[in-house]
């Protein structure tokens, strides 16, 4: 009993070392381009609840961690989903944001052929 | 095979030569590295003068020595790409230089060191002329002697920010190209894939055929006892 102790012990440590050092390995950023149409349109907007600068001449491009992220605005006070943004590593997702109406619409350069509906997904 | 590589090899060769030029012409020295040594005057005149121009000059001088070390490195890549005969290969070098340009971006990007000292140093310019504006210690020609500095301090920072816009804008093209033709690979990749799936859905079938063929002769022997 003390023999099998003695191996599984230091075998479910290293184990555990590898989970804790995976979970710290850092998987890369990628890119958010977003575009507003017209670009003096001027409308508040979060990537996953961090509020974003204004964009400047209606353009905007944000280093952001490898995953999916939510763009969202706030209309009359209510934080309104615009659509997911996939980030990939060291790649660039394009997303337009149509200011043309009063509720601003997300257009994606390349959006996620698989999905259909309001919650589309950016893909880059 | 050769046909398929020298497709896949074109658009990143020519996404490469492009980027060569960029990077070239990006290399090149500007104003703001005049305007960055001009700036020590002010700095005697206002010994306080925040760090934030200085480390702005700096991290641009840093960019844009890597902006000519990555030249070379892209036009060894190119040079690379061409001799390369596969597209696994090509990928791998366009993946390579993806992660290259990403670093370039993400510098420049709104949310990037660059950017955000451009930014602070551009507040700095503009808060000291204010504050000038309003100063009545010094007489009104050094007051107007700093003051014409600031501007011109100030001016040469955005003329800084607006060139990081381009350079923000070229890079966030050109990683597209690259990801772009990257996925142009995985396509040429997949139809490789796909067709070597048929030659072997080919290969059976001709073994299943063959087999038949054996199996209906060897019917063809068998007679039935008593015939």
């Amino acid at each position: 009993m003390r023999v099998l102790a003695a191996a599984v012990v230091p075998a479910a440590l290293a184990l555990a070392a590898l989970a804790l050092t995976s979970c710290n390995l850092d998987s890369g950023a990628g890119y958010v381009e977003i575009k507003a149409i017209p670009p003096s349109a001027s409308v508040p907007l979060y990537l996953d609840q961090a509020k974003l600068e204004p964009l400047r001449n209606g353009n905007a491009v944000l280093r952001q961690k490898v995953g999916t992220v939510k763009l969202m605005t706030d209309v009359d006070g209510h934080m309104s989903l615009l659509c997911n943004v996939e980030v990939k590593k060291n790649r660039i997702t394009s997303v337009t944001v149509s200011i043309m109406t009063r509720q601003p619409r997300c257009q994606c350069g390349r959006p996620n052929p698989a999905e259909t509906g309001l919650n589309r997904t950016c893909i880059g | 095979m050769t046909g398929f590589a020298s497709t896949a090899a074109a658009r990143p060769l020519a996404v490469l030569a492009a980027l060569s030029l960029l990077l070239l012409i990006a290399a090149t020295p500007r104003p703001v590295l005049a305007q960055g040594e001009r700036g020590t005057a002010p700095q005697s005149a206002a010994p306080d003068a925040a760090t934030a121009d200085d480390e702005f000059t700096r991290q641009l001088n840093e960019l844009k020595k890597t902006f000519s070390d990555l030249s070379k490195k892209f036009d060894d890549s190119a040079k690379n790409i061409d001799r390369l005969n596969n597209a696994e290969a090509a990928r791998k070098e366009i993946e390579e230089l993806r992660a290259q340009v990403g670093e370039l971006l993400g510098a420049v990007a709104d949310n990037g060191i660059v950017w955000g000292l451009g930014a602070k140093a551009l507040a700095r310019a503009e808060q000291k002329l204010k504050s000038l504006e309003a100063e009545t210690r010094y007489k009104p020609e050094d007051r107007q002697f700093l003051i014409e500095r600031w501007r011109e301090l100030k001016n040469a920072t955005e003329g800084a920010i607006r060139e990081l816009e381009g350079a923000r804008k070229e890079f966030a093209d050109l990683l597209r190209k690259l990801q772009t033709s990257e996925d142009f690979i995985d396509e040429l990749l997949q139809i490789r894939e796909h067709q070597r799936a048929l030659d072997v859905i080919h290969q059976l079938t001709d073994g299943i055929r063959d087999a038949s063929d054996k199996l209906k002769k060897l019917l063809g022997t068998i007679k039935t006892p008593g015939a």
